[in-house]
């Protein structure tokens, strides 16, 4: 095994390895493990880990998702994982896909078939290849060290692509012949997806399907070296869809009707999907000159009765902290998706991280109400953000549901939701109270305060920030001060005990629990099924609203657990300490990982291993 | 004929501004409009920042929403998007438009928004007790300017005209009955109207006496369809009272109304469809 680095820098303490390795690291002895290319055809298997890597611009992001969607219709589960450079063109971009018949919870660790459009591809990438993994290279373009030569196979990428359409552009496609022809996936469903996205240029499909024909013809003499057990038994109402996508899509189902944003990565795909779909439906979506006008559109949209929302990352939170707080203040229902991306500052733009926790929870001055989510999903995005209108519009709050560029940019085949089955929630107005009795804060016992809207003479209110009494009229006594924050702190108690949460493996188990939130739970859960495997008691824990905190609920699950596990995306282990300020929980491991890169099931495994060992 | 009453838009909380302050002329001018027009309080927001002119939502009978400071004019867009029956009315001050919010104001010009946008200049800070505002003289004195303010002011009239607002005037609260004019010609303009209500101080800066004396009517012949000219109008020195500029423009809301109506109607399931994993639907492509 080829000695590797800490990923994230000097003494991190437990931080699991990296599944993208470092750029100078040697290629190790690895190499003589396997003789592929001498051993025949390995045997039909569950999953396959593909990856592709070369220079951004050169097709490597479309040669997956074509691929990916081919697969998908082909009736496979799948799992993406995508990183590429902050800039548009040059710097190095990598695709990753897993395909199985059966569900799949993450995209995998070691990568079975490696496609290096360059030398950098193969610099960056040889250390992801797994025990018996292949390679596919560019036989202009790489070189590949002596150690891996028998597992290694050149591709004419540049060549045939140059010889078809006469320029470099097709090369994505001879690549992905090659890769159909190692993993015996027929090729009908990709020429069928080409055909229908250059639909309307002339000649462009025919060279994309030679281009794809030539790649499938180069590799052969590796035809099937890779079989994948053929999926049965596909419903026929599978979804292939990014986290950002169930997000909008999810939004559409709430009853989402005004949406404003501003240009961020990687959340920008929610605001161009519902600029198109928004009035299809009869609201409007809005690019804003920053995330402040952007928020303070939503909070006036929201302020006539529309539901309304908002979708960021970090640094747009950042900005928006203030209106957060206001949202609170004045109870006035609004969503905000942050799509976290690696921080600080402007920090790693195209990388993941689940750094915003802290911030989603006590960002903005003073103490103002809100509920923080995390879908575990990309089928939970969809569900996450109905959920999230349901609490702003129940409760009168802002709620920030958080993705992370991993969960937001990645593809998932998922089971279609079915939209009659939702249960969706309107806040309740002032509608049909007299004029004289209409308090918009009044005092209730729940919290929540009928809310005028503009148009109903009974309801007729100023809405505001500053501190104020039961009508909205500026006070400042310690009476007024003390009551409002009872109310609107106090409102959202009840989520504590009713709100959602994601389990896997053991209700409470003896061993090993986990606890976590957002995109890491895939990995912890396949990991979960591994050790319980090897006859361990593992299970998981993953609220959905992390803020109010379901603590009664998160003790009880690891009351009789041996160790808990706290893994996270970010420096600090944010959720630990929140889980400790928040809970009587005291001993726990927190794992925090700061690479910019998701977790992989394997490291899980191993950090689950060392615990146990330990 | 007006059935309602500039009284009946009084709430019943009494303005908390200092005796002699100009914003009671601008608050009088307002209701006075508003009954001219016979706007109904229920269909009518208005929507302020911070500072002392913003807390004026507070002293009318109509729906308000008193933002935070510099945040006025989004969420008045928001407001006038989501519901394009309401007749919205943003208000506030120099310091909150043109410093803090100075951000949103060429947008919701070059947007078009069809929102009214009053600013009670005073050209000081007044909440915060007289440092020098964006619209500040050279070498005022002010508690954060010992030494004389060493900075040019702005001009929010020519910044507005060059932004693409398609209304622009100037007022004056202690004229207030041609501001109440200039108020129901904003309100009634379709599109950004923009009135820099000269609104002086009595406390930090108070220019009452000098304003008076200083201000004169735009000129009887002056074509308010004429961009340069009105250019050359906000450019000059003094100060001219009046419409300075007016455009017809077709509105932001009118934009949208325009998307709304050319969009394909669709739900939630036909869209779902369109991540169907066995038909192939093209990704990050709406069908």
């Amino acid at each position: 095994m080829a000695s590797i680095p800490a990923a994230s820098g000097p003494s991190r303490p437990r931080c699991p390895e990296s599944s993208q390795g470092p750029v100078d690291s040697p290629p190790g002895p690895r190499a003589s493990r396997v003789q592929f290319l001498h051993g025949g055809t390995l045997s039909a298997r569950n999953s396959v880990v593909v990856r592709l890597a070369g220079e951004s611009g050169e097709g490597v992001i479309s040669c997956g998702d074509i691929l990916t969607q081919a697969a998908a219709r082909g009736g496979y589960y799948t799992q993406t994982f995508r990183t590429f450079p902050a800039e548009i063109k040059g710097g190095p971009c990598m695709y990753q896909f897993r395909l199985s018949d059966e569900p799949i919870w993450s995209h995998g660790k070691d990568v079975d078939l490696l496609v290096c459009f360059n030398q950098e591809a193969w610099d960056l990438n040889w250390d992801s290849l797994g025990p018996e993994g292949v390679i596919l290279y560019d036989s202009i373009e790489v070189t590949i060290p002596d150690e891996y030569i028998e597992r290694a196979r050149p591709v004419r990428m540049d060549e045939l692509a140059k010889e078809i359409g006469g320029s470099t552009r097709a090369k994505n496609m001879v690549a992905a012949g090659a890769i159909a022809a190692v993993i015996a996936f027929d090729t009908t469903p990709i020429e069928e997806l080409v055909l229908r996205r250059y639909a309307h240029k002339e000649g462009v499909a025919d060279a994309n399907i030679a281009a794809l024909h030539a790649g499938a013809i180069e590799a052969h003499d590796l035809k099937g070296r890779y079989p994948l057990v053929p999926p049965v038994e596909v419903e026929e109402d599978r979804m292939l869809i990014s986290g950002n996508q169930a997000i909008a899509v999810g939004a559409v189902a709430a009853g989402v009707k005004y949406f404003a944003g501003y240009p961020i990565t990687p959340a920008s795909d929610i605001l161009e999907w519902l600029s198109v779909r928004l009035p299809q439906v009869g609201g409007l979506t809005i690019q804003c000159e920053d995330e402040i006008a952007s928020l303070a559109s939503v909070v006036g949209a929201s302020y006539t009765g529309a539901k309304a929302m908002t979708a960021t990352s970090g640094p747009g939170i950042s900005l928006m902290n203030e209106l957060i707080g206001y949202a609170g203040t004045a109870e006035i229902p609004v969503v905000i998706v942050d799509a976290q991306r690696g921080g600080p500052s402007t920090g790693l733009p195209t990388k993941t991280e689940q750094s915003d926790l802290n911030q989603a929870l006590y960002g903005s001055h003073g103490e103002a109400p809100r509920v923080v989510m995390a879908p575990v999903s990309v089928e939970d995005c969809f569900y996450s953000i109905v959920d999230a209108f349901n609490y702003a519009e129940e409760f009168q709050v802002p709620v920030l549901l958080l993705t992370d560029q991993g969960l937001a940019t990645r593809l998932e085949v998922i089971h279609r939701p079915d939209p009659e089955k939702l249960n969706i929630v309107c806040r309740t107005t002032s509608a049909g109270i007299a004029r004289e009795d209409y308090k918009r804060y009044e005092y209730t016992d729940s919290g929540v305060s009928p809310m005028g809207l503009p148009g109903e003479p009974e309801g007729m209110y100023v809405a505001t920030g500053i501190e104020h009494d039961e009508y909205g009229h500026p006070g400042y006594t310690p009476e007024i001060h003390l009551g409002m924050q009872t109310k609107r702190l106090g409102k959202l108690e009840p989520i504590r005990e009713t709100s959602r949460v994601a389990t896997h493996g053991e209700a409470q188990p003896a061993d090993i629990a986990f606890i976590g939130f957002g995109s890491t739970f895939g990995p912890v859960r396949e990991a979960v099924d591994r050790l319980a495997e090897q006859g361990l008691s593992v299970g998981a824990f993953y609220p959905r609203v992390l803020g109010p905190f379901p603590a009664s609920r998160a003790e009880e699950f690891v009351a009789n657990a041996k160790r808990i596990i706290v893994p996270e995306v970010n420096y600090t282990g944010q959720l630990a300490r929140l889980i400790k300020a928040e809970t009587t929980i005291n001993e726990l491991e927190s794992v925090a990982k700061c690479d910019g890169l998701p977790f992989t099931a394997e490291a899980i495994i191993d950090l689950a291993a060392q615990e146990v060992a330990a | 004929m007006s059935t309602r009453k500039p009284n009946d838009y009084k709430s019943e909380l009494k303005p908390i501004w200092c005796p002699g302050c100009g914003d009671f002329g601008v608050l009088a001018s307002l209701y006075r409009s508003m009954a001219d027009m016979d706007l109904d309080p229920s269909r009518t927001v208005i929507v302020s920042g911070i500072g002392c002119s913003s807390r004026l939502p507070h002293f009318a009978s109509t729906y308000g929403i008193h933002t935070l400071h510099g945040r006025p004019l989004p969420v008045a867009m928001g407001v006038k998007l989501a519901n394009p029956d309401l007749t919205v009315i943003a208000v506030g001050g120099d310091g909150d438009g043109f410093a803090i919010g100075a951000g949103h104001f060429p947008h919701a010009s070059r947007r078009n928004i069809d929102v009214t946008y009053l600013v009670m200049d005073n050209e000081i800070y007044g909440l915060t007790k007289g440092q020098a505002s964006p619209t500040s003289l050279f070498e005022q004195k002010a508690p954060s300017t010992p030494f004389g303010n060493p900075e040019d002011p702005l001009n929010p009239l020519a910044l507005a005209i060059a932004a693409g607002a398609s209304f622009v005037a100037r007022g004056a609260s202690f004229n207030t009955k041609a501001l109440t004019e200039l108020i129901t010609q904003a309100v009634e303009h379709k599109g950004f109207s923009y009135i820099d209500a000269m609104s002086p101080c009595t406390t930090f800066n108070n220019t009452q006496e000098s304003w008076k004396d200083a201000v004169t009517d735009v000129a009887p012949d002056h074509d308010p369809t004429d961009r340069v000219k009105a250019f050359d109008l906000a450019l000059r020195g003094g100060f001219s009272l009046g419409i300075l500029y007016r455009q017809e423009r077709t509105t932001q809301t009118e934009r949208y109304r325009a998307i709304l109506e050319q969009a394909k109607p669709s739900d939630v399931n036909v869209m779902l469809d369109g991540f169907n994993a066995r038909k192939g639907a093209a990704i990050g492509k709406p069908a």
